[in-house]
């Protein structure tokens, strides 16, 4: 096999892998099928005439979904009318809502405890669909970051890799994202009216 | 008095500072061996963070099954044809 014909089964299988995860992320980014098809599609094009920047192969899967990350962006600018309006790392911004103290003192142990049993079954499908929602209402780059780690399985350093911040930052984007999310589907069960202290607390400890 | 066959206690640490190094811990990103034994006694010792810690792995649990997607059909015939192509 020459080095081409190496390059090629290389690069075929490594998207084959992939290709669910590319699709999931881009779904999430785009918010729609179509758009994400053509969003893979043509990070997929760019990987492959790209693909001697890829200097070390076990990296691949981080390396293609900053190629999808970028083609996302670019797609966004050139659709926004006022690229101004787009403010991809909008979300840093410290609304004091969302600390981690108030979180403790919000959410009862009762909620948690409500949450956490797998007795609860019978609304899983329901909480299924209400989670991927608080996922949508996510700033960008809490989703994309929450996505790449608890969804794709991607490493804290490999997901900085791709969103191009230190690992620190994907650190953080965790916390806030994810106390961000716990907080939406507290508003869920709430707003469900969903009585939390129906719940036998059960003390584990 | 300690004797030598007793196990030294992981540092207390507070709720705030558990619940910081929550999803690090959970997500498998704490590499420190006595920041993970600190962790790890508060969980053992604090039924609200424990609570909460359960909470967030049945939430990182619905989240991988709900967010999970598969390539369409054609998607995946579009990718080969582009790929035949290279």
């Amino acid at each position: 096999m020459n080095r081409q014909d190496d390059l090629r089964a290389f690069f075929s299988h490594s998207v084959e892998e992939n290709m669910d995860a590319l699709y999931g992320v881009a779904l999430r980014l785009t918010r729609n099928s179509a758009d994400a098809e053509d969003l893979v599609a043509e990070s997929v094009g760019k990987a492959w005439f790209a693909l001697d920047t890829l200097v070390d192969r076990t990296r691949f899967r981080s390396w293609i979904f900053r190629i999808l990350r970028n083609c996302f962006i670019s797609a966004r600018r050139k659709k926004s009318v006022r690229p101004s309006e787009f403010h991809y790392d909008e979300l840093f911004r410290d609304d004091g809502d969302g600390d981690l103290a108030s979180l403790l003192v919000e959410q009862p142990e009762e909620f948690l405890t409500w949450w956490a049993n797998p007795e609860r079954t019978v609304f899983n499908d329901i909480l299924g669909e209400q989670i991927m929602s608080a996922i949508d209402d996510l700033p960008q780059s809490f989703r994309t970051t929450v996505l790449l780690i608890n969804v794709e399985g991607l490493t804290y350093d490999e997901a900085a890799d791709v969103l191009g911040v230190p690992a620190g930052t994907v650190r953080s984007r965790m916390k806030r994202g994810r106390t961000l999310l716990q907080k939406a589907l507290w508003q869920h069960a709430m707003d469900a009216g969903l009585n939390v202290t129906d719940n036998p607390d059960e003390c584990r400890t | 008095m300690t004797s030598a066959t007793d196990k030294t206690e992981p540092a207390e640490i507070g709720c705030l500072e558990a619940i910081e190094a929550l999803y690090a811990y959970l997500d498998g990103e704490v590499n420190d061996p006595q920041a993970l034994a600190r962790i790890e006694h508060h969980l053992g010792h604090c039924r609200s963070c424990f609570s909460r810690t359960e909470m967030e792995r049945a939430l990182t649990a619905q989240l991988r099954k709900s967010a999970k997607s598969r390539a369409p059909a054609a998607l995946q015939a579009r990718l080969r044809s582009i790929m035949d192509k290279f």
